[in-house]
């Protein structure tokens, strides 16, 4: 299996001062952490507010700059690569946020919305645009009439597709999925977790899947990573650790599940 | 299509027991495409130290229907159309601002979703706890906002009395909101999502303490969801809303283990393919109607297997059937 992400005693850390005159605090946001994802496998991290769930995804993503450590994607060392040559990378390695009003330009139409990453990372001539347009939509499940409109006038899981054909136009090898379905409604959000799990197989995509929903985590991925104060603190395959938890907090995780 | 469904009945519900009683409650938002009616057919009945939930999925009318109840709902935004809120003999719907400000935060508590911002980021926790005891007329005493953060598991209270929110958890500021609603010792507490911004680690905790706080101080509590999983830990019965109306509402067993109505039964099936972890998850095609593509008709008809011409014939009468009622017309006929 082809090892697609590498991450080693990645580190985070944020220096506050609350005053003036008060002294330096040094918050450790994430903290020496290390995994591996492999081709078309899918990682979960789970963790409360405030863990570094997002911090994590925000560093593989090349967001902000690590502290410490490194980040290898494809086998190369991406750590403190230089943004223009960060650029190659980026059309491999997307991003599927949290649906909220404000992902997508109220303003840009659904063409509009999906034509931009194509564009951007050149990824077919200007000639075969609309056709391209049209594959996306089929690939997310959305009818060719849904083309003209705009987020406003779609429904919350719509948009999240939306969200989902522009993470795939790039032709991404990695997605990180920040908590994908959970502000979507319940008779919805199987939807959107068949689509996700379909396109893992037919594009062989790898995930890491943010989500403070045991059930969600489990469902999606092979992999877990549980998440506390910075630190990954319980990790293995999704069955062994969520039937078989050895950290204290992994099990207070599971039973507070309802 | 009216006329079919039995009147309801209260049956063998002792009236001295009734808290609250709202009936037929509509509300309109204003938009730039004229009037909307979000809430159109919203009914509830709670006994003393009953905790009733209300399930919905977004836009289903769960906020407005009981946020209108005490009139929280900004008049510049929309307005109550009809219906009556019999709260202890008197009709919240009609009564003036100044006698509900009397009310609401003393004898109604409402939680809202998002608690840090319904706590002032400038004041000390005592201050803001002795804040609410001053605007209901009664004593600021120290010694009573100590027990009550005691109550809600705060441990330090008396380092906690002066601190800021900012300095507290999430879970911390959401027993503050929890104390504060609880300080004057109200009748019915209104929780809209009251876990949802905290940590899944918590959740179970604060719906704990909710549930204790109710059974201590015979406190009836409405709790808005859209989790199964919070509903059947905290409540005894339980209303599901879509499209602006209640379509069924039962004990929590009944909803759970026989639901009558499609939408409850595949809404219930999608949770548990999730829980069981199914290799496909169920799904139900389609998404929940938002308010401008209500029609006169079941709302539910575009997503139902069991669809059928008659479904289109108006909004379905709510049927009364043992104590249980549903809106939907495969019930109507016996």
């Amino acid at each position: 299996m082809r090892v697609i992400l590498k991450v080693e005693k990645l580190s985070k850390h944020y220096i506050i001062k609350s005053g003036a005159f008060s002294k330096r605090q040094v918050i450790r946001a994430v903290q020496e952490v290390s995994f591996q994802l492999v081709e078309n496998q899918s990682l979960g991290l789970i963790g409360e507010s405030g863990s570094g769930k997002s911090t994590v995804a925000n560093l593989v993503l090349r967001l902000i700059k690590p502290s410490g450590g490194r980040i290898e994607l494809f086998g190369e060392d991406i750590t403190l690569m230089k943004e223009e040559e960060m650029r190659r990378y980026r059309k491999d390695i997307q991003i599927i946020f949290q649906y909220t009003n404000d992902v997508l330009d109220p303003q840009m139409t659904v063409d509009e919305l999906l034509k931009e990453p194509l564009k951007i990372h050149g990824i077919v001539k200007d000639g075969e645009l609309d056709q391209e347009v049209d594959r996306l939509l089929e690939q997310v499940g959305l009818s060719p009439s849904e083309r003209w409109k705009l987020p406003g006038q779609l429904s919350g899981g719509q948009n999240q597709r939306i969200i989902i054909a522009r993470a795939i136009a790039t032709r991404a090898r990695l997605i990180v999925c920040d908590e994908p379905v959970s502000a979507l409604d319940v008779s919805v959000q199987g939807q959107i977790l068949n689509l996700l799990i379909s396109l893992k197989e037919e594009l062989n995509l790898s995930y890491l899947f943010i989500s403070h929903d045991i059930k969600v985590i489990r469902h999606m991925c092979d992999r877990i990573a549980v998440m506390k104060n910075g630190e990954i603190v319980e990790m293995g395959d999704v069955e062994d650790v969520l039937d078989n938890p050895q950290h204290e907090y992994t099990r207070k995780l599971i039973e507070a599940m309802l | 299509m009216d006329g079919e469904g039995k009147v309801e009945i209260s049956g063998a519900e002792n009236m001295e027991d009734k808290l609250l009683d709202v009936r037929d409650l509509k509300v309109s938002f204003y938009s730039d495409k004229g009037s909307v009616q979000v809430v159109r057919g919203f009914d509830i009945s709670m006994k003393k130290g009953e905790i009733v939930g209300i399930l919905g999925e977004s836009g289903s009318g769960k906020t407005v229907s009981s946020s209108s109840i005490i009139k929280l709902l900004d008049e510049s935004l929309g307005s109550i159309d009809s219906g009556e809120a019999i709260f202890k003999g008197r009709d919240l719907l009609k009564l003036s601002e100044k006698d509900l400000k009397r009310i609401r935060g003393d004898e109604i508590s409402y939680i809202f979703q998002n608690s840090s911002a319904a706590l002032s980021p400038y004041k000390r926790i005592g201050k803001q706890l002795g804040e609410v005891l001053k605007t209901h007329g009664r004593v600021v005493s120290k010694e009573h906002i100590l027990k009550t953060l005691e109550e809600v598991g705060l441990e330090d209270g008396e380092r906690i009395y002066h601190m800021y929110p900012f300095q507290l958890s999430g879970g911390q500021n959401q027993r503050i909101m929890i104390a504060q609603c609880i300080l004057c010792d109200p009748e019915l507490l209104i929780a809209d999502e009251p876990t949802s911004s905290i940590d899944a680690s918590l959740q179970k905790t604060i719906l704990e303490l909710l549930k204790d706080i109710s059974m201590r101080n015979k406190m009836s509590v409405i709790i808005i969801t859209h989790d199964f999983g919070v509903a059947r830990y905290l409540c005894d019965r339980l209303m599901v809303m879509y499209g602006g109306l209640v379509l069924e509402e039962g004990t929590i067993e009944e909803m759970l283990n026989s639901p009558l109505h499609p939408y409850t039964q595949e809404l219930i099936r999608c949770a548990r393919s999730l829980a069981e972890d199914d290799e496909t998850m169920y799904t139900i095609e389609g998404a929940p109607p938002t308010p401008y593509q209500f029609r006169d008709e079941c709302p539910f008809y575009s997503r139902c297997s069991l669809r059928e011409g008659a479904c289109r014939e108006g909004i379905p009468q709510k049927i009364d059937l043992d104590g249980r009622r549903v809106r939907c017309i495969r019930y109507e006929k016996r």
